[in-house]
C-alpha cells in the first residue's frame, strides 16, 4: 500500500474540508476560435475526455 | 432581472434527424442533473449566500447554465425535427411523442419530468457550495456518458463544449469555496452557519 | 461564411471571452490583467453587436430601434440553426 501520509503543502490544511487549488491566470489562448471550441480561454483548465485510457 | 440576446451560447445546427440521440440528450435538459436543475439550484442558493462576492458568481454561473438549457434544448428540437412517423416508430420515440408531439418537455432520459428534488438549497454556505462541485462533477459524467453515444460531429461539438463549461464551473465554485473558508475559522468551520447563526455579542 | 454569418460568429467568439474572463473576476476581483482583457473585449462586442443589429437584425432590445416594422419581432430565434 502506499504512504499518503507523507507533508504536502496541502496536507497543512485544516482537515475535514475540500480544497481546490487557486487557479493563477497568465495567458489566455491566442486563437480564440480554439477557445471557443475548447469551452474555455484558459489553456491550464483544458481538460477533455478522451473515452480511452492511455491516451 | 435579466435582459434576452437571441443568439446561442455556441452554435447549434444539426442536419439530420436522430430519435434516438434526443431521446438520451434530453435528459440534460430536465433530468437529475441536467441544465434545468443547474440553473434553479445555483439561482435559488445564492439568497442565503452571505459573501457578496459568491452570491454574485451563484448569479453568473446560474445565468450561464440558463443559456445552456437553451442549447440542448436547441440540439434536441434539431434532433427531431422533420421526423417521419417510420423513425418515430423505429427509434422507440412513440412514447415521448404521444405525449409531447415533438415539443421539447423537461425530463430524465428515464422518462422522469424534472423535480426540484433534484438539488437542495440548505441555507448552509459550505454544504451548498459542497453540494455545487458534486453537481457540475455529475453534469461533467452525464456529457461524458453522452459523448460515447454520439459519432456525429454536429452534436459532438456543442456537447463538448457544454461538457468543459462544467469542469470551469467546478474550479469557480472550488475558489467560492475558499473564499467563503477564508471568513471562517479554521480550527473549527462547522461552529456555526454563518448565513443564520448570529454573534452573541450583536445581539 | 458570408458577412452576416462571419460577424455572428465572431460576436459569439467575444462574448464567450468576456463569459469565461467574468467567472474569473467573481473569484479573483483584484487581477488587474484579466480586467485589461475584460475591458478590451468588452469594447470590441459593443461595437460588432452595434454593427450587427444595423446590418442584420437586433441581437437584443437595446438595439432594436425601428420605424417602419418592428426589427426585434422579425429577428430568427436562436434555436432554428441553419439547416432549419
Amino acid at each position: 500500500m502506499q504512504d499518503h501520509s507523507h507533508e504536502n503543502n496541502i496536507d497543512k490544511f485544516p482537515v475535514a474540508m475540500a480544497y481546490v487549488p487557486w487557479q493563477r491566470f497568465d495567458n489566455m489562448y491566442d486563437d480564440l476560435e480554439k477557445a471557443y471550441c475548447t469551452g474555455t480561454i484558459f489553456p491550464e483548465l483544458n481538460k477533455p475526455f478522451t473515452g480511452r485510457r492511455c491516451v | 432581472m435579466w435582459s434576452y440576446e437571441k443568439r446561442l451560447e455556441f452554435p447549434v445546427n444539426i442536419k439530420e434527424p436522430n430519435a434516438k440521440l434526443a431521446q438520451v440528450i434530453i435528459s440534460q435538459y430536465g433530468g437529475p442533473d441536467g441544465e434545468m436543475g443547474a440553473s434553479m439550484r445555483y439561482l435559488s442558493q445564492r439568497y442565503s449566500m452571505p459573501y457578496r462576492e459568491v452570491a454574485g458568481l451563484l448569479t453568473d454561473i446560474g445565468t450561464e447554465e440558463l443559456a445552456h438549457l437553451e442549447m440542448v434544448a436547441a440540439i434536441v428540437h434539431q434532433l427531431t425535427r422533420n421526423l417521419s412517423m417510420e423513425e418515430i416508430e423505429k427509434s422507440g420515440f412513440a412514447p415521448y411523442y404521444v405525449d409531447h408531439t415533438v415539443g421539447v418537455w423537461p425530463q430524465s432520459a428515464g422518462g422522469f419530468p424534472f423535480s426540484a428534488a433534484q438539488f437542495q438549497v440548505t441555507g448552509d454556505p459550505i454544504t451548498d457550495l459542497t453540494e455545487d462541485l458534486a453537481a457540475e462533477q455529475k453534469a461533467r459524467t452525464t456529457y461524458d456518458n453522452i459523448l460515447r453515444l454520439i459519432k456525429e460531429p454536429d452534436v459532438c461539438e456543442p456537447i463538448k463544449f457544454l461538457r468543459m463549461r462544467e469542469v470551469v464551473h467546478f474550479q469557480r465554485f472550488g475558489e467560492a469555496l475558499r473564499i467563503t473558508q477564508d471568513r471562517l475559522d479554521a480550527k473549527n468551520f462547522y461552529a456555526f452557519n454563518p448565513a443564520f447563526d448570529r454573534c452573541e455579542s450583536c445581539d | 461564411m458570408g458577412n452576416q454569418e462571419q460577424l455572428f460568429r465572431d460576436i459569439g467568439i467575444v462574448d464567450f471571452v468576456l463569459t469565461d474572463l467574468t467567472l474569473y473576476l467573481d473569484t479573483h476581483p483584484m487581477d488587474r490583467n484579466a480586467m485589461e482583457y475584460f475591458n478590451h473585449y468588452n469594447r470590441i462586442k459593443h461595437q460588432m453587436e452595434k454593427e450587427f443589429s444595423m446590418k442584420y437584425f437586433p441581437l437584443n432590445t437595446s438595439l432594436a430601434e425601428s420605424s417602419k416594422e418592428w426589427r426585434w419581432g422579425m429577428a430568427p430565434l436562436p434555436w432554428e440553426g441553419e439547416c432549419g
